[in-house]
């Protein structure tokens, strides 16, 4: 947990050290980036309104949880408890959604239950697989991403039940 | 994605309009106001790490990351991969790697342009990128970690190694899915 903490402070520190070696004028380069950042989210903010909208939609109607009910047959037969068949649903399509779950299911379940704990892992080994598509390509015209979604999907899951099969004997 | 779209949005408002007609007004708000909410707090993020990633450029750090992550670079995608893109490519990896997926994303962004900017389809390699960063390595999940310790966890990592070993394996199926499926899709030519 420590080591992550102190990567990205020393990577500061380096290459502000650099800069002064090489004479370059950090300051203006970080402001030129930086202003980079206010155009990119304007091209990307349509994309991530369209996503969420329809994600949140598709959450307070409850039709996930029916959809959920209706899968959690499937994912308890490959080893995922049926308690998580929402989280899982909801995990690839928003990052805000799947955390109101999870909170959920701390408070419901407890975090140190196997529950707890392999929605834990759920959360903590997977992305919101349709944003990462949609704003990595809002920039191009790519419109058809053949088959990333499925692979990234089928990757998850996969990874998910070995997870949660090594946490039932961990 | 548009088929995806109109089938969650259509299914939602019907739903809505026989049980709740008024929640489909609410719930499209609020999730809208949950996409400007995000956008706002990653303008600072993107602001952040491009001000700090076109620092690395200008001083040739950039490029020596990419040095570094070159024998990665190949074996996922190939050598037919400009200069720029395996910049874009290895920053992107990297900050993936660290947990910084919101630093990852401008990254991915630039390195899909580099890819081809005027392509209708995605590449081979816009692909690889897209199931790389999609199942990323995380091997810090730190929102999992806090949310456990105000749930008063007794013991908040304990989940950890399981969790790095279903990344770990998530992203070896997905490169491995992506290496067999592109040799039975050929590359479409734009």
């Amino acid at each position: 947990m420590q080591f992550t903490v102190y990567i990205i402070p020393a990577l500061f520190i380096f290459i502000l050290c650099l800069s002064i070696v090489k004479k370059q004028n950090a300051y203006l380069s970080f402001v030129e980036g930086a202003g980079q950042a206010l155009n990119l989210m304007f091209k990307v903010f349509p994309y991530l309104l369209a996503v969420m909208i329809a994600v949140e939609v598709f959450r307070q109607t409850g039709i996930s949880a029916k959809i959920a009910n209706f899968v959690s047959p499937a994912f308890n037969f490959i080893g995922i408890p049926p308690q998580l068949t929402e989280l899982i649903l909801i995990r690839p399509l928003s990052g805000a959604g799947a955390m109101a779950i999870l909170d959920n299911i701390y408070a419901t379940y407890g975090t140190d239950t196997y529950i707890g704990k392999a929605a834990s892992l759920i959360y903590g080994s997977s992305e919101t697989i349709f944003y990462v598509a949609t704003i990595y390509f809002s920039q191009s015209k790519v419109k058809n991403l053949r088959y990333a979604i499925p692979v990234a999907i089928i990757a998850t899951i996969i990874g998910v039940i070995v997870g949660c099969w090594i946490l039932k004997v961990w | 994605m548009n088929i995806i779209w109109i089938m969650v949005l259509l299914l939602s408002c019907i739903v809505s309009i026989l049980y709740n007609p008024g929640l489909a007004v609410i719930a499209m708000t609020q999730g809208a106001n949950d996409a400007v909410k995000l956008s706002i707090s990653l303008v600072a993020i993107y602001g952040l790490w491009l001000g700090m990633l076109n620092i690395m450029d200008k001083l040739g750090v950039s490029q020596k990351i990419a040095w570094i992550l070159q024998p990665i670079i190949k074996f996922l995608f190939g050598k037919d991969i400009s200069e720029e893109s395996k910049k874009y490519v290895s920053l992107n990896i990297s900050a993936n790697f660290l947990g910084l997926g919101n630093a990852a994303t401008p990254m991915g962004i630039s390195a899909v342009q580099s890819m081809g900017a005027q392509r209708k389809t995605a590449s081979t390699n816009m692909i690889m990128l897209t199931v790389i960063s999609a199942t990323s390595l995380q091997l810090l999940p730190t929102t999992v970690i806090g949310m456990r310790i105000n749930h008063n966890s007794s013991d908040p990592t304990s989940f950890l190694l399981p969790s790095i070993i279903a990344t770990v394996v998530s992203t070896f199926v997905g490169v491995l899915l992506v290496k067999i499926l592109s040799k039975i899709f050929k590359e479409k030519p734009i």
